[in-house]
């Protein structure tokens, strides 16, 4: 019987594998079990301590090892053909790193950490991570999948990793429902795609289409809208975004910040991978559907903001409306739209771990949560919270000397020079929206809370999720001192959202270097 | 031998930082230091100005942003040098003003002064369109937070109204300047927002009319004129009054520059295309303002109206488009006038209102001129100049604009010479009601303090000295001016006579000698 | 174009119709004679002792989903023992690392205390 299987297998070709391209993502993942197993050992000191430390080694030996071996054009296929190690692969990820760490930082202190377990939280976040990376360099419809699931799972459980608390176990499983909707509706998509090309390669589905395949095969055109809306779940475009403000408001703090900027910065790298990349010679028919979808997001999510109460729910619903923005430099399907939506993922991290950092810092202090009255006051009380939140108020809104001002500028570029013009008019329309509650926040931190008007108060939900420190004989100053590592999150990201907006020219650079790997681009 | 424009620009926002950084009661003298500073470089720029008119002056021209094609590059000629000198005077009143009350949060307030100094700078100074643009909204930040936060009853409100209004223009002014510079890129070329660059590269004609209405919606926002004008009531009225001295006198003069910068050089077949439009909402603007200041008894918003009709007398200037220019010489004459009028009307409400219980209603003042002698004397000349007494430079401006519109559009002309007649209607009556007529119930005249003193009396001597002599603006800012607008007005000259124009770029004529169209 | 689609539809149809009809069939010609003892949940050997609102411990579910796990985890492991000579050193390795990840799970599962009936 062995000898059967012998015949039937045939010569065995170990697959290549380039370590050196792999290095970044055998970091994360090596830390991820490293963490986890750290966790097991008991202590507060190895809790607080060792386990961060290791998590923050572990995604900056991976930035570090990135850069080592970035090199701009230059596709390198890696492990037959599944992945690939390009500037988009390793620009992207960059992003997810950071964003990481930032994470990490935030949730120093958070009651999350000590409900699941330090190893636990870190080691899920970093398997998420790693799950990032292998979906940004996918090249193959197997491991988009893959990666997406390893994105995925380990998110859901960390969106309900507050486990006695109600509205986070609300999340993760509202988030593991739609999210496996969406990964279902994917599959099926990228499953028809495989069965119109014959192959899950996407280098040979770009060949192939437009080629052997007509461009309007109903197989082809049915994968390609699944395919995005399975996506779209992911990036929270509207329709597809309605899970996003309860998950975002249920969810850890920390927990939401990762979401808002990695888990939209994956979507958009693979967006861009598939599209951009794979599909790029259909763009004749996917773009109007994908413009529509932009234009949606940007109307319905910023219509959607204005209305909110809650801080949390607020930066959902502005970052569905980013989403919109962002996809428009997916539609154009051009090099400069590639490097338009790079620059503006890059920039959108700042921005909103900025913001999100200050409310948690809030959230730990005030009894009002994330509740915009939460902010009140505090230009007065505390201005090192109230200037990061100011700054990325303004640069979500796009006014300049942030970086908000250079990405719309560069996007309303692309689109225009795209022939999209129409699109770049609706980005600025939907800017117009977002001013109302953007500025609404910052009136209620510097201009005195009789006079701003706010949506009227909704049914109390959050509630603060740890006082840092007692009422009595708590001082503002204090706020700050407290956790100085939120500050110096919300600090950091302010500070290169201002640097970025006055010095785009380094991050612009960086931006057209991760454009030049995917040639296949107009 | 000159001071770079870089540090002219930025340092008021460097004092300003560093008035954050120094203890609390330092931060008004760093940043009053500052604005002084500025206001004599500014003169020295004048006085250095060639009376017979220049090219670009005092350049720097700089890689910003190369992949998008952004320069930092700035100039300085005859349009925008005396609103450059406008600019620093008036921030140096408006902050000394400032520095004769105490501030809540004074630290933060002289700092979002100094850096809307600084924007307002910048967007006088660029000489590349996106840099424009940059300034042009960064400008608003810092009016947001003064008015919001020092502000008076119902601020958020009027703030938030206003940073609405006025970035749904600017937006639109961003999206046009974007389009702008890449539809006029040639096949192949680089993208250059740069405005002597544009000027050569000039888009086709249905491309320039949709992108001049992105243009003229964030420019008559500003201003505001008439339809646009729905944010100046609540803000007039809640801003502080040193942010309004700059605010009602400079910045509503960036959007009629950058008419004059921008819009009609850039894009001259959309503006002769929708010349009869703008000179129709110029005209609109004036009547409504002129009416409606008539009618108003809050001080601040008869001066608001007023200005409504002012800047509609500038915009009618700009939109003349005469061959000789004289429209948009007179529109360049007044926006300075305009300044120089509107900011000691507004201290000189402050100190009305200090005299009548705190109120700035007209009904509530009167009989302040009693024993206010010197005060009344200041009114009256700032009041006859506002209304264009002959004798005043804003007599020549508007005489100039509206020679400038008889010859193209002279029904118009007719029309808005009206506009004369009602700006001494409503002026000798706002003088009338608070300087004469029966004594308000609370009021208590006394004569001017020191700091009033200070603050008003520089600025009255300008207006008089411009009266006496406004050759001194008029000679230095014609050369300019008459550029600006060549290319548009010899489209006009040639529909007239039936002839082809070929358009001559705007805006790069130093080069070249004085010339004006055939 | 659409015509590609038309077997599949046909399929479609034949399967909805084939369950539906036999599903139809089975309550219009099937007789009905119900007693106690068919309804009973519990059909052979003893009657059920369990109620509808009985929990079973939930270390029941966490061992035998950790079961589970590890037990589809020793099926990889086959194939590549049977053709590890053709295999080669790679697959030895892949392994090796593989089995390193299964006991640091297990290490997890173990000190974590899962294992432990409560």
């Amino acid at each position: 019987m062995i000898g059967a299987v012998h015949s039937q297998l045939g010569p065995f070709h170990a697959p290549h594998v380039d370590w050196k391209g792999m290095s970044p993502l055998l970091s994360v993942l090596g830390g991820s079990a490293a963490v986890l197993i750290a966790g097991l050992f008991p202590g507060r000191r190895t809790q607080r301590v060792v386990v961060p430390v290791l998590a923050i080694a572990a995604l900056i030996a991976a930035i570090g090892l990135t850069v080592w071996i970035w090199e701009p054009g230059g596709v390198r296929p890696i492990v037959a053909g599944a992945l690939s190690v390009d500037t988009l692969a390793l620009g992207v990820s960059v992003l997810f790193y950071v964003a990481g760490i930032a994470t990490i930082l935030l949730s120093l202190r958070s009651a999350v950490v000590r409900e699941c377990g330090a190893g636990e939280y870190a080691s899920l976040l970093l398997g998420s991570i790693g799950g990032m990376v292998l979906l940004a360099g996918a090249q193959n419809l197997v491991t988009i999948f893959i990666g997406l699931e390893l994105l995925s799972i380990p998110l859901y459980i960390l969106c309900g990793s507050r486990v006695r608390q109600e509205h986070s176990l609300e999340a993760g499983l509202k988030y593991l429902i739609v999210g496996s909707v969406g990964s279902a509706t994917l599959l099926y998509g990228l499953a028809l795609l495989y069965g119109a090309t014959g192959s899950t390669s996407l280098s040979v589905i770009g060949h192939a289409v437009g080629t052997r395949v007509p461009l309007d095969d109903p197989l082809v055109l049915t994968g390609v809208a699944l395919a995005a809306t399975g996506l779209a779940f992911k990036a929270s475009i509207a329709p597809f975004h309605t899970w996003t403000p309860d998950v975002y408001q249920g969810a850890p703090t920390p927990v939401t910040t990762f979401m808002a900027v990695a888990t939209k910065a994956a979507a958009f790298a693979i967006l861009l991978r598939l599209f951009d990349e794979g599909l790029i010679s259909d763009r004749t028919n996917w773009g109007p559907a994908l413009a529509a979808l932009a234009v949606a997001s940007i109307v319905i999510g910023n219509a959607g903001a204005i209305g909110q109460r809650s801080m949390k729910r607020l930066l959902a619903w502005s970052g569905v409306a980013q989403a919109g923005y962002i996809l428009a430099g997916v539609v154009v399907g051009t090099r400069l739209g590639i490097q338009t939506s790079a620059f503006y993922l890059a920039i959108y991290l700042p921005m909103n771990v900025a913001a999100f950092a200050v409310v948690i810092a809030r959230m730990r202090v005030s009894e009002r949560g994330d509740d915009m009255a939460a902010l009140e006051g505090l230009g007065r009380s505390s201005p090192w919270l109230a200037w990061p939140m100011t700054i990325a108020m303004l640069a979500l809104a796009g006014f300049p000397a942030t970086a908000g001002f250079i990405g719309k500028f560069y996007l309303i570029d692309a689109t225009v020079a795209g022939g999209y013009a129409w699109l770049g008019v609706a980005i600025v329309i939907g800017s117009m929206i977002s001013l109302v509650y953007y500025l609404r926040v910052i009136a209620v931190m510097w201009m005195s809370p009789s006079e701003v008007e706010v949506p009227a108060p909704a049914p109390a939900r959050a509630s603060p999720s740890r006082r840092v420190r007692s009422v009595a004989g708590w001082s503002p100053e204090a706020d700050v001192r407290a956790q100085p590592e939120v500050a110096f999150v919300a600090i950091a990201c302010a500070a290169a959202t201002v640097f970025f907006g006055i010095v785009p020219e380094p991050l612009l650079h960086l931006a057209r270097e991760v454009g030049s790997a995917i040639s296949s681009a107009l | 031998m000159s001071v770079p424009l870089s540090v002219t620009i930025f340092l008021p926002l460097a004092a300003g930082l560093a008035g954050a950084v120094l203890p609390r009661g330092w931060a008004r003298w760093t940043v009053l230091a500052a604005a002084l500073a500025v206001l004599g470089i500014a003169i020295w720029m004048v006085a250095d100005y060639p009376a017979g008119g220049a090219g670009l002056r005092d350049l720097t021209n700089q890689q910003w942003i190369p992949e998008l094609g952004i320069r930092y590059s700035l100039g300085v000629d005859g349009l925008n040098v005396f609103l450059i000198a406008l600019t620093a005077l008036l921030w140096v009143a408006a902050t000394a003003a400032a520095c004769f009350r105490e501030w809540d949060r004074p630290r933060l307030f002289y700092f979002h002064m100094a850096l809307a100094e600084t924007a307002v700078l910048g967007a006088f100074c660029a000489q590349d369109l996106a840099l424009f643009v940059f300034f042009f909204d960064l400008m608003l930040v810092p009016f947001y937070f003064l008015i919001g936060s020092w502000g008076g009853r119902q601020r958020v409100r009027a703030t938030t109204k206003l940073v609405i209004y006025t970035l749904v223009g600017s937006l639109l002014m961003l999206a046009g300047a974007v389009a702008l510079g890449v539809l006029a890129t040639p096949a192949g070329g680089h993208v250059s927002f740069a405005l002597p660059v544009l000027a050569h590269r000039l888009v086709g004609k249905g491309t320039q009319e949709w992108i001049f209405l992105l243009f003229a919606a964030a420019f008559l926002v500003k201003a505001p004129a008439f339809p646009f004008h729905g944010w100046m009531p609540d803000a007039y009225r809640a801003a502080p009054i040193p942010v309004l001295v700059v605010f009602s006198a400079v910045l509503s003069k960036v959007g009629m520059y950058g008419f004059l910068r921008i819009v009609v050089p850039l894009l001259p077949q959309a503006a002769q295309h929708y010349q009869t439009l703008m000179i129709v909402i110029a005209v609109v603007s004036i009547l409504y303002g002129s009416a409606l200041a008539f009618s108003q008894d809050d001080a601040r918003l008869v001066v608001g109206y007023s200005s409504v009709a002012q800047l509609g007398f500038i915009l009618l200037g700009i939109f003349a488009l005469d061959v000789e220019g004289k429209g948009a010489q007179g529109a360049v004459l007044q926006m300075v006038n305009h300044g120089l009028v509107v900011a000691p009307l507004f201290l000189i409400i402050w100190a009305l209102s200090a005299r009548a219980g705190g109120s700035e209603s007209l009904g509530r003042m009167g009989g302040v001129a009693f024993r206010a002698p010197a005060l009344a004397g200041l009114f009256l000349i700032v009041a006859l100049a506002t209304l264009a007494m002959p004798g005043s430079a804003n007599f020549v401006g508007e005489l100039l604009i509206l020679f400038g519109t008889f010859s193209t559009k002279l029904a118009f002309g007719l029309v808005a010479s009206a506009g004369v007649a009602l700006a001494a209607v409503y002026m000798i009556r706002m003088y009338q009601r608070s300087m004469h007529n029966r004594v308000g119930a609370a009021v208590e005249s006394r004569d001017v303090t020191r700091g009033e003193l200070v603050t008003i009396a520089p600025l009255v001597a300008v207006i008089v000295a411009l009266g006496v002599y406004p050759h001194f603006v008029v000679a230095r800012t014609e050369r300019s001016t008459v550029r600006q607008e060549r290319p548009a007005a010899s489209l006009e000259h040639a529909s007239e006579t039936g002839g082809q124009a070929s358009v001559p770029p705007a805006g790069t004529a130093e080069l070249g000698p004085l010339g004006r169209a055939p | 174009m659409l015509k590609s689609y038309l077997p599949a539809l046909v399929f479609l149809a034949l399967g909805a119709g084939t369950g539906a009809a036999f599903t139809a069939l089975n309550s219009v010609l099937g007789p009905r004679r119900p007693s106690k003892v068919k309804s009973d949940p519990y059909e052979c050997g003893l009657p059920s002792e369990v109620t509808s609102s009985f929990r079973f411990g939930i270390s029941f579910y966490l061992i035998a989903m950790l079961f589970i796990l590890f037990d589809i985890e020793v099926i990889f492991l086959y194939p590549v023992a049977v053709g590890l000579k053709q295999f080669g050193t790679f697959a030895l390795v892949e392994t090796i690392v593989f089995i390193v990840l299964l006991f640091v799970a297990f290490v997890f599962v173990w000190r974590r205390g899962a294992l432990e009936w409560r």
